[in-house]
């Protein structure tokens, strides 16, 4: 410590408490949807609630919860975020494997048949026609094929991959290995943050997607947990404005409604995303600067 | 975007609820494309053919209930979300007894698309639920996909009897057939809304109870307020602007029989034609005092931005002293409550219509409403049997129907029916378990597709009518004191929006950011002259991009709404 | 050991040799990527027909063959539209300040969460700064609106407190801060998550280079410049040319939700809200094909100018 400069030491001072404020910026909102989550409805539109919940409740969980297929929406979600994510993480970065192996035939016309669907897609219709044609509708599957390959990952991959060091291919070929032996011997092996990091993207995209859901998906057993969120929310919001036609009950309604559309859309924001969000901690250590490039180096 | 809805909810699906009245989409839209309709008319004894109907009797129709029925039905609407049929008393009661089950098709907060991927594969649920008049019902219509239902209305007695003759025709298509079966619709004699100011009583008493008639009572007042309490109340609240709302209801006040219906229409009436709004000498000297009371501070400054929370917060918590808009009656009650409950003296009253000096003040009427309610619900040829579908429409907008839907099976709250046979007999349970009752309503209320305005009120309001008033609600009590009252018959103004698809509706679309804003920067003019220079410039500006075009057609469509109310 | 001499025959053989030959000589390399190749086929370009929507006046039921062809109605209507200028103007320039502000913001992060050495506290500031991102814009927009309210908004009675505003402003009634509120939001709901991938990319640098620069006497600011930046190089550069390519999607929901005053549309409008009025909402199906047409190729055209700039830097998306 003592062999810090001054530069180095006023430097770090800059460092934590530019961090400390932006984790605090970060983390009081979040907080303050939990704790609106957790007061009376009615409560909290008088307003001032903050950093604690004034009139304690479950009421907003408990309406959430009481919903029979929440749990079955939850196995679906879970299902396909587990199955998308592996399919397409595998998928995707084999082909940006195999887009960086050199002497590859057609790279470059493979490469803007790959971009151009980044930016023209056929819209809606087209699609909704081709995926009824190909009897996905209503399958589970329509949550894993269509969005196997992911153009925009496959780039990221791809860079990743070049940036490995140059020598591990020609020791690969020298030890005698073919692409698909390099693939997942050498490249995967050593491609532990990109992974992570797309893992995480591709399972936040899988977790959060619900249009899928609302367009290609009948059976109730099907639906994944934000299409159910979606209903109660909507379902809950909307008796509040088809209950002023009549002109008698809205009084009563007010004064026993605990649950308004913001604490619960608050308590369903927290069902929709805790699940996502506590998978990163998890991921973590897959950021530890380094590790296995230098272990594999010496 | 399905965020987005969401915060639009609480305004846009309150405002549409509640007026049904002001709902603006309206309209079979005449199409330049005249030809579209005519091959498109679709055939009735077509569609029935082969299906159960034929082998109905002539004159009687099948009787809803005697067998089996099942219905789809898909609400298109972003924020509609169908309770789960039969999991609710009424729904139970009705599957048990009438036979019928319910498949809903969820719009998943994806209305638009979800509808188009249905029509693409022109497999199509029994029912659509959705807007009157609107550019998905003329798309249907004029593809054929809907089935008329005037044969049916001559064989089943409900809809026939509740439905004005003239408003039935004012729901009829360019081929003079009915496809659209209303929801909330109601009769002359029976006005509804809920636009008008509410008074904060506690600080209304603490300023010596001022008189409050005219519009220099109101700028008076809300002057002393401000001295008084400085920026800790807000002298006052118009709601949400954007929607009109409280600016809307200070409309009225500059104008003898001005309906704000013509500021929802962007267009006012010069002799027989509908003219621009921007030139309307009532909505100019109206936005001049809205611009007054902005500037000095008296109107909460928020009001272009605020959300619905920041609103209700305000309420609740006595903030306000004098709010105003289409439907204070939204938040104002619980406000009343809640202030009642710190201070027995304080809480909310609602005064009648302010007016300009000199104006008659019972002839201001800050709210109106239409006999052709909300919106509709349409039977397409997809259903294998539109016959029983339209009677089981007609059984929900009937008497028995609206009781179940609207006041639980019988035995809870009403038992029995009176001499008449139709008007159920309501018991003690009515008013003592009235938060179980409306508790009952937030889902029922989802269910009715083809509400009966005449009939449900005429009832509450003969039951009501005997209650004392500490039994009656804040909400009625004022409802009928002075909401109904000062709510005109706007009807004749009903129906006069485009399809947005149409080049009317694109040029309306156009005009509809143009007014806004221009009404935006009035609000925020520095002086009464600058009003009126946005004013002419937001006339200039709109009748470039086709202003003209939207007017001829409302113009049209309001002589030919005349025409069918006088019975031409 | 077979494949491997033919691969090293593929390398000698001359540029006359039958491509075919070649080709199937690699079989096992192409067959990485032919899988993903009929994927995106079926899926990408089967569909790929609804463009011609684009010119015609789609109505679904009638379908889209027998719908009638307007040729260049739909762009004719969109540039000639009053607004057009303003929009391409808003969008522009919202989409380049959160390129120039959004863009190296979450580098910046991942850098300064480098210096960190308390691994605690790293990955609890990594943890807490990704949160943002999951909050609905909606709740967001709510939180901004209420604290920049006229009426008891934190931001206004902290100012007044200082003494660096003398009454409450209506800041979102001011078309001068709109731009700055917008980006301020944007940069602070997704830097977390964005500083992701560039934290993946700086755990991939070599950390001999750090000891090797340490002997050398560098210090931490130089080290950032000299060894971490030029690492993850490569990453930024093919991102930054993925959002020049991304130029005329400025956003959407983050706008609509913070600029309901009307009095802003002049600095807020852009391409999609105005799609989202005139085409979706009026079910102008084609119209809003046209546009989404038209905004992607002007994108593909910045991407592939972009890219050519790249390839100097000695990146290339293809």
């Amino acid at each position: 410590m003592n062999r810090l400069s001054l530069g180095d030491r006023s430097f770090t001072i800059f460092i934590y408490t530019a961090l400390a404020l932006l984790a605090f910026s970060c983390f009081y909102p979040f907080w303050n949807a939990l704790v609106i989550s957790l007061n009376t409805g009615s409560d909290t539109s008088l307003g001032g609630v903050t950093f604690w919940p004034r009139d304690f409740t479950w009421e907003n969980y408990r309406i959430i919860f009481k919903n029979d297929n929440l749990l079955g929406a939850f196995g679906i979600s879970v299902a396909r975020t587990v199955l998308g994510t592996l399919t397409s993480i595998f998928a995707t970065s084999l082909l940006a494997y195999g887009m960086t192996v050199p002497g590859l035939m057609g790279r470059k016309y493979y490469m803007v048949f790959f971009v151009v669907t980044m930016y023209f897609g056929g819209g809606l219709i087209p699609t909704f026609i081709l995926i009824n044609n190909l009897h996905l509708m209503d399958k589970f599957l329509v949550y894993i094929i269509p969005s196997m390959i992911n153009v925009w990952n496959m780039i990221i991959f791809r860079t990743f991959f070049k940036g490995l060091p140059d020598g591990l291919q020609e020791a690969a070929k020298i030890d005698g290995c073919g692409p698909w032996q390099t693939y997942f011997r050498i490249v995967l092996p050593l491609s532990g943050p990109v992974l992570a990091t797309l893992s995480l993207f591709t399972a936040i995209y899988h977790w959060n997607e619900w249009f899928y859901a609302a367009i290609y998906i009948q059976t109730d057993a099907l639906r994944p947990i934000q299409a159910v969120l979606r209903q109660i929310l909507y379902s809950n919001i909307v008796s509040q404005n088809v209950s002023n036609l009549d002109a008698g009950s809205v009084a009563a309604m007010a004064r026993m409604q605990q649950v308004t559309s913001k604490s619960l859309s608050n308590a369903i924001m927290m069902v929709a995303t805790i699940p996502i969000i506590l998978v990163y901690p998890f991921l973590q250590r897959f950021f530890v600067k380094g590790v296995l490039v230098g272990s594999l180096k010496e | 975007m399905s965020k987005i809805k969401k915060a639009w909810l609480g305004s846009a699906a309150g405002a549409l609820v509640l007026a049904t009245v002001l709902a603006g989409c309206a309209g079979g839209s005449k199409n330049n494309n005249a030809q579209g309709s005519a091959s498109a008319s679709p055939a009735p004894s077509a569609a029935a053919t082969g299906s159960g109907s034929a082998s109905a009797p002539a004159g009687t129709g099948w009787e809803f209930g005697s067998e089996p029925l099942t219905v789809s039905l898909y609400g298109h609407y972003d924020w509609y979300a169908a309770p789960p049929w039969g999991e609710d008393e009424s729904s139970k009661w009705i599957r048990d007894n009438k036979k019928l089950t319910m498949n809903f098709i969820p719009s998943a907060n994806n209305s638009k698309q979800k509808l188009t991927t249905m029509m693409s594969t022109k497999e199509l649920p029994d029912v659509i639920w959705l807007d009157r008049g609107s550019a998905e019902y003329e798309m249907l219509r004029k593809g054929g996909m809907l089935v008329a239902l005037d044969e049916y209305m001559e064989k089943y007695p409900n809809l026939r009897t509740y439905l004005m003759k003239e408003t039935a025709n004012l729901l009829r298509a360019e081929d003079g057939k009915l496809y659209q079966f209303p929801n909330w619709y109601t009769n002359k004699d029976k006005p509804i809304g809920n636009a008008g100011y509410v008074v904060n009583k506690k600080i209304y008493e603490e300023l010596g109870s001022p008189k409050l008639e005219t519009t220099d009572d109101l700028y008076n007042y809300l002057k002393s307020v401000k001295e008084k309490y400085g920026n800790a109340i807000v002298p006052f609240e118009p709601d949400q602007t954007i929607d009109g709302q409280g600016l809307d209801v200070l409309y009225s006040a500059f104008g003898e029989g001005a309906l704000n219906r013509w500021v929802g229409n962007r267009s006012y009436p010069q002799g027989d034609k509908l003219t621009s709004i921007f030139k309307d000498p009532v909505y100019r000297e109206s936005m001049q005092y809205a611009a007054k009371l902005f500037r000095e501070g008296l109107m909460s400054q928020d009001a272009m931005t605020q959300t619905r929370d920041q609103i209700k917060e305000k309420i609740l918590n006595g903030k306000v002293a004098v709010y105003a808009c289409s439907n204070p009656t939204e938040f104002a009650p619980e406000g009343h409550e809640k202030l009642k409950e710190k201070d027995p003296n304080a809480g909310y009253f609602m005064i009648k219509p302010i007016a300009k000096p000199g104006l008659d003040r019972s002839k201001i009427y800050p709210g109106t409403y239409a006999t052709l309610g909300w919106n509709v619900a349409v039977i397409t040829k997809s259903a294998k049997d539109p016959e029983k579908v339209f009677a089981m429409l007609d059984w929900m907008t009937g008497p028995e129907g609206t009781s179940v839907l609207h006041w639980g099976p019988p035995g809870k709250y009403w038992e029995g029916v009176q001499a008449d046979g139709i008007t159920p007999v309501f018991k003690d349970t009515y008013w003592q378990d009235s938060k179980g009752l409306a508790e009952l309503q937030t889902t029922t209320g989802q269910l009715q597709w083809v509400g009966n305005t005449v009939f449900q009120d005429k009832v509450k309001a003969q039951y009501e009518d005997t209650l004392p008033d500490d039994k009656r609600s804040w909400q009625l009590k004022y409802q009928y004191q002075i909401t109904w009252p000062s709510s005109a018959d706007a009807t004749e103004y009903a129906n006069l929006m485009p399809a947005k698809n149409s080049d009317a509706g694109i040029a309306q679309t156009a005009v509809e950011d143009i007014y806004k804003e221009s009404r935006a920067a009035a609000l925020y003019a520095k002086s009464d002259d600058e009003v009126i220079k946005i004013m002419d410039q937001a006339d200039s500006d709109a009748m470039a991009v086709g202003y003209q075009k939207f007017l001829d057609y409302q113009t049209e469509r309001w002589q030919r709404n005349l025409k069918i109310m006088k019975g031409e | 050991m077979a494949q491997m001499s033919t691969r090293t025959e593929d390398v000698l053989l001359t540029k006359n040799s039958n491509v075919v030959v070649r080709f199937i000589r690699q079989w096992d390399i192409q067959l990485m990527v032919w899988p993903a190749l009929v994927l995106i086929f079926i899926f990408s370009y089967l569909p790929m027909y609804g463009i011609i929507t684009a010119f015609k006046e789609y109505n679904v039921l009638v379908g889209m063959n027998a719908s009638p062809w307007v040729g260049l109605q739909h762009f004719r209507d969109f540039f000639n539209s009053p607004d057009f200028n303003r929009i391409m103007r808003n969008t522009i320039v919202i989409s380049s300040l959160k390129l120039l502000i959004g863009f190296p913001a979450p580098i910046f992060l991942a850098l300064m969460l480098n210096e960190v050495k308390n691994r605690y506290f790293k990955n609890f500031v990594q943890s807490i700064t990704y949160l943002p991102f999951f909050i609905s814009w909606v709740i967001v927009t709510g939180l901004v609106i209420s604290m920049l309210s006229v009426d008891n908004g934190s931001i206004n009675i902290a100012l007044e407190r200082v003494g660096a505003i003398d009454g409450p402003l209506n800041w979102l009634s001011i078309k001068e801060y709109f731009w700055a509120i917008l980006i301020t939001t944007n940069v602070w709901k997704d830097i977390g998550f964005n500083s992701i991938v560039f934290i993946a990319a700086i755990a991939g640098v070599d950390p001999h280079l750090y000891e090797a620069a340490e002997m050398d006497g560098a210090g931490r600011i130089k080290r950032i410049f000299l060894i971490t930046l030029p690492g993850i190089m490569p990453v930024v550069v093919i991102f930054l040319v993925l959002a020049i390519g991304n130029l005329l999607n400025a956003g959407f929901e983050d706008i609509l939700l913070l600029s309901k005053n009307p009095i802003l549309w002049k600095v807020s409008d852009v391409i999609d809200t105005y799609v989202y009025r005139n085409g979706i909402e009026n079910m102008r199906y084609s119209f809003a094909t046209a546009i989404g047409l038209f905004k992607a190729v002007i994108n593909v055209v910045l991407l592939v100018l972009a890219n050519r700039l790249a390839r100097r830097w000695g990146s290339s998306l293809w």
